[in-house]
């Protein structure tokens, strides 16, 4: 089976947040409601700063703690990989939320939208009453991917079953594909050059990988 | 309205040109005649330099569409009292209504005469930032063709908030309105401020992504603060603002007297530069008397002579006695015999002596060793004598480059700064050769279809230039428009683009109060206003609001309601990006890093009906044309190229017929047809049905045309580099003629014409303004800058909560960025609510605490503090402009000021 894996060059990301827009737009997410989003972060004291920008959203691991704290079964995890929730499962409880390490589930109790209490046309459009008081996440735009198979295409290749947020990157920066598969474009990356996951130590088996020239 | 998605929704293929750097191709995913989605157009992977990607800001283009606050239906004002504090009193109106009123005024203005007793334009127009706004009014500019005298003086930022030496001298020196590296060759970059990751779209973020990724190309920044730029280059190195010239000087300095001679590119001095040309004793080049054309030392022949001898060997260096003439202003001639000359090179050698390492520690507050590293770094990557093949022709390849971001490239020290940066390009030869730094555009030089096309050999070996006259004969000694651009800034040349690239704030400051001899700076009777609001977006924004709020009567195109179109008589709701239809350009060259090895042609459309009233521009500009008997001049504007191609050409015509009144549709498929013909060379003729399903229609082209140094080969010509004689006879006539009228409020800018210009007390400029305002220095001991956004510059789109959203992940939206340590000084914390006063007035934000800022400057994001556009006035963000003043102090000879002012802080109690 495979393992979709994305792949963050934070060498190549300038923090723009056209991921986050995208997929704002792609998945029709409410105000504030960012399953991409990019982190603005410093280190260092003046004048030896850094100031790294970089991707975080569900990692969609590969033992997901947000699976095991779920009293509902809502949340599964599948064979390729993906971190799902059934909103028809869901309690909304949130137990999910504190204990995802990634900060990546996100709960709205009420409907909102971008110019008050009423939608736009286009938010008319894509309301979805099912997301409301249950979690939510990055889901990989898994829509996409299970169309993969049938019109014979690869995830991370063709733009049409690949994520909204890999898609938009207008820097290189995000990558996606089957880490099982040793000729992936994720695979050959993770293999030359430097990466880390985030808090690994925790053994999430995080899904997602970082490039850096932090051994340089 | 094409192109079939799966099911019932499509994807209509539409470009976004919200910035200078576009425009993007995107399609936008609609259902059931709702536009729900913004995606990328793959089918221009392959073809455009950034991979078929938009920017952040496309997407904002759905909450745009739907936006509740739109204004939707044409109005009209019924307060005849204009200002801040004045209900306008709009009221709906008919577009029947609305275009009479508008006609009716342009009738009587034509009546009267199109310029008023001052020799002023009576209409005026002013659009936003870069020629933006053209690509979204539709046949508009055939309409302002056929009227006659437009005055486009008044400003909405330009010469505060551009890039405005590099444009005056980067289209003078070599063809470059705007100045980029050859990033995809490149292997060293020294950006003073020019912050591309947030301003040069996605063309420019991905080449310089792949250079650090792929090619471990370095990037220095050289900023007072860490931007999204700093941030992604190897190195940040936090200057004292304003002081970049000095930083420039003495890597010149470590070049010139502390490198071997021969880590230079001698060769290209001698050959393709003004470098071996020989000053006499006035500071003017030495001449051959007869010719009058300047001459060098040839080591073969041992003596003096033109500069375009063929087999001349040219010293380089040294001092020879020769003959010769000097010609001065005014065509004063100093007769010489056996005088003493020396080269240009030889001139700049002694100039750039006393600016070493240590000079400029102390005014940029940079440590002497990091200035000669990064001068041996630029050095060493320099690679003089490397070659590489472009489309088989062998060019140089110097992988060295450096860039001038805002408020470094105008203002005082612009000029300054714009030299030595194009010096030190060409003491290695890397200028406009792969990996060297490259001109994009031309705005001011003609013909504008190819830079290549508008070089010229001029007299005296170098490219020539369209320098507005200023000897006797030909001065334009009266001001033709209100910021007298022709009369005051001669590089500002004459093309459709000069007005706003003079003093445009000069416009807005001598309405208040006109200068000693200067005719008066009358209100137009109509002013145009469309996408732009200087009422916030320029420097001193308040008093700008007062003079917009004297004008008689202003016609704004509307989006939705703002603090310029407050002043507005009739507001006019124009059918907007997602919703109306037009032709633009791509590919070639442009600004950003817009780089392609194809050009073509793309088209916006309607993804749905317009809503409400709102209108096609296109058909706006029709009706305004037909009111006011100007119709056959307007369409004659359309056939000759107003909709981004002419309608005729060697081998196709779609002419529109001059007599009769067109729809938008007929329009753009003439246009459509028209630009299918010029690509292929008249085999296709796709006109708008095929646009609309497919986008865009592009041809390859030579990457050669990405470098202008091949023309400057096959011309025989040199870059005008290091010695400005040319600019030191033209500030020596223009003052000439200015005193002749009794005018000495220039005399200061006068100062900046110099050869070899040599460093000021920059930052002084701005410390003596806060004390000409009454301010006393110590009350104010920071400095104020502000950057550009990815999220809204150029965008008119502050009223997108989309892009208030996610903009606010990118630190320093909606604040007041000051250096951590500082703040903890001040008792500061991050989120404490700030007054920034100057010695100007104040405004207030919220503290956004950093370590990535010097301790003795801050900066406020973006142009903001707005009071009257939907959403945006709610935010509370704060904005320099409102803390910035306009003053003839501030103003450079180029007629630009700078985004900089001296500010205090104080914590304002909860």
């Amino acid at each position: 089976m495979p393992r979709y894996v994305m792949v963050v060059d934070l060498r190549s990301c300038v923090g723009c947040q056209t991921c986050t827009a995208a997929c704002r737009h792609a998945n029709a997410t409410p105000p504030g409601v960012q399953w991409r989003q990019v982190l603005d972060i410093e280190s260092g004291e003046y004048p030896d700063v850094r100031r790294t920008f970089m991707p975080v959203g569900c990692m969609h691991c590969g033992d997901p703690p947000c699976m095991h704290v779920c009293p509902s079964t809502a949340t599964y995890q599948r064979d390729d990989g993906l971190v799902g929730i059934n909103y028809d499962l869901c309690i909304g409880c949130g137990y999910c939320a504190v204990a995802c390490p990634y900060q990546a589930r996100h709960i709205v109790h009420r409907a909102s939208f971008a110019y008050g209490d009423q939608p736009t046309e286009s938010e008319a459009a894509r309301f979805d009453e099912k997301r409301v008081s249950v979690a939510t996440k990055c889901t990989f735009c898994v829509e996409r991917i299970d169309e993969a198979k049938e019109k014979g295409l690869t995830p991370g290749v063709h733009p049409e079953v690949t994520p909204a947020c890999v898609n938009s990157c207008i820097a290189e920066a995000l990558h996606f594909g089957d880490k099982q598969d040793p000729q992936s474009k994720v695979s050959r990356l993770i293999k030359d050059n430097d990466s880390f996951r985030m808090h690994e130590e925790l053994g999430t088996d995080p899904g997602m990988y970082y490039l850096w020239d932090g051994h340089k | 309205m094409a192109g079939e998605m799966s099911g019932e929704a499509k994807k209509v293929p539409v470009y976004c040109y919200q910035c200078v750097a576009g425009p993007d191709l995107l399609v936008v995913k609609v259902k059931d005649g709702v536009a729900l989605e913004v995606e990328p157009n793959f089918q221009l992977a392959g073809i455009h330099p950034g991979g078929g990607k938009c920017c952040v800001k496309a997407y904002g283009l759905v909450q745009k569409l739907y936006n509740p606050n739109r204004l939707l239906q044409p109005m009209k004002r019924t307060n005849p009292k204009k200002g801040r504090d004045e209900d306008p009193g709009f009221v709906h109106i008919s577009w029947d209504e609305a275009l009479d009123i508008v006609a009716g005024k342009l009738n009587q203005i034509r009546a009267r005469g199109l310029t008023d007793e001052s020799g002023y334009p009576r209409v005026a127009a002013s659009f936003g930032g870069g020629g933006v706004p053209t690509y979204y009014m539709g046949t508009f500019p055939a309409f302002l063709a056929a009227w006659g005298p437009i005055d486009f003086s008044f400003g909405s930022g330009q010469g505060v908030k551009c890039y405005h030496s590099e444009h005056l001298f980067g289209e003078l020196w070599h063809r470059a309105f705007t100045v980029v590296p050859d990033t995809p060759s490149c292997n060293y970059i020294l950006s003073f401020g020019c912050n591309v990751e947030a301003s040069g779209g996605v063309t420019s973020v991905l080449r310089h992504a792949q250079a650090r990724v792929n090619k471990y190309t370095k990037r220095v920044q050289i900023e007072p603060h860490l931007s999204v730029t700093g941030a992604c280059s190897a190195e940040w190195v936090p200057i004292k603002p304003k002081t970049d010239a000095a930083f420039m000087f003495a890597m010149l300095h470590t070049m010139l007297h502390e490198q071997a001679r021969e880590r230079l590119d001698l060769d290209f001095l001698r050959q393709y530069t003004g470098s071996p040309y020989l000053v006499g004793p006035n500071g003017y080049f030495l001449r051959e008397r007869a010719s009058r054309k300047p001459l060098l030392w040839d080591l073969k022949r041992n003596g003096a002579v033109p500069f375009d001898t063929p087999d001349a060997d040219p010293a380089l260096e040294g001092s020879f006695t020769c003959d010769g003439i000097e010609v001065g202003p005014d065509d004063q001639v100093w007769q010489h015999h056996a005088v003493s000359a020396e080269t240009s090179f030889t001139k700049l050698v002694a100039h750039i002596k006393p600016y070493t390492p240590e000079w400029a520690e102390k005014i940029c507050d940079i440590r002497t060793g990091t200035i000669r590293r990064v001068a041996g770094e630029y050095l060493d990557h320099a690679q003089v004598g490397a070659t590489t093949v472009v489309d088989g022709m062998t060019l140089p390849l110097r992988p060295v480059a450096i860039t001038l971001g805002k408020t470094v490239n105008n203002g005082w020290g612009g000029y300054e700064c714009c030299w030595a940066r194009t010096l030190i390009s060409c003491l290695v030869g890397a200028i406009e050769v792969p990996g060297g730094i490259l001109g994009t555009i031309v705005r001011l030089n003609r013909p504008a279809t190819t830079r290549q096309a508008s070089v010229a050999k001029g007299p005296d070996g170098f490219m020539a230039y369209p320098v507005n006259p200023t000897d006797k004969e030909n001065w334009v000694s009266r001001p033709n428009v209100r910021n007298a651009h022709s009369m005051l800034v001669p590089l500002s040349a004459n093309s459709p683009w000069s007005t706003a690239l003079g003093p445009t704030h000069l416009a807005w400051m001598f309405r208040k109060e006109s200068p000693k001899n200067w005719p008066k700076v009358t209100a137009p009777d109509l002013w145009f206003v469309y996408r732009t609001n200087p009422a916030i977006s320029f420097a001193d924004s308040p008093e700008v609001t007062r003079r917009i709020a004297e004008f008689p009567f202003i016609v704004c195109f509307t989006y939705a309601r703002d603090e310029t179109n407050y002043m507005a008589d009739v507001l006019l709701p124009e059918a907007t990006d997602l919703e109306s239809t037009q032709l633009i350009p791509i590919g070639g060259t442009g600004a950003g890093e817009q780089f392609w090895d194809s050009k073509g042609f793309a088209l916006r459309q309607p993804v749905v009906p317009p809503r409400g009233e709102t209108r096609e521009f296109t058909d706006i500009a029709t009706d305004l044309a037909k009111r006011t008997g100007l119709l056959e001049r307007y369409n004659q504007a359309i056939n000759l190229g107003a909709v981004a191609v002419p309608l005729k050409g060697d081998n196709y015509d779609f002419e529109l017929d001059p007599a009769s009144a067109h729809s938008a549709e007929e329009i753009w498929d003439a246009a459509c047809r028209s630009a299918s013909a010029r690509l292929t060379g008249g085999e296709e003729t796709d006109g708008l049905g095929w646009y609309q399903e497919h986008g865009f229609k592009t041809r390859p082209i030579s990457r050669l045309q990405w470098y202008l140094f091949p023309e400057i080969v096959k011309q025989g010509i040199r870059f005008e580099m290091p010695y400005q004689e040319q600019l030191l006879r033209i500030g020596g006539q223009l003052g000439n003629r200015l005193h002749e009228q009794g005018i000495a409020w220039w005399d200061t800018q006068l100062k900046e014409y110099q050869a070899l210009p040599a460093w000021k007390d920059f930052p002084g400029v701005w410390e003596q303004d806060t004390v000409r305002l009454g301010g006393k220095p110590e009350e104010f001991p920071f400095w104020l800058l502000t950057a550009r956004s990815m999220q809204y510059s150029w965008g008119s789109n502050v009223g997108i909560p989309l892009m208030d959203e996610v903009s606010k992940n990118v630190k320093g939206h909606h604040g007041v960025v000051i250096n951590a340590g500082k703040a903890r000084e001040l008792g500061l914390n991050d989120g404490d609510l700030i007054e920034v006063r100057s010695a100007l007035r104040s405004t207030r934000g919220r503290a956004v605490l950093t370590q990535g800022i010097r301790p003795d400057t801050l900066l406020m994001l973006g142009q903001f503090d707005h009071w009257a556009t939907p959403y945006a006035k709610d935010m509370g963000t704060p904005s320099m402009n409102t803390l910035t003043s306009m003053s003839l102090e501030l103003t450079d000879a180029t007629g630009s000021i700078a985004d900089i002012v001296r500010v205090g802080v104080a914590r304002i109690a909860a």
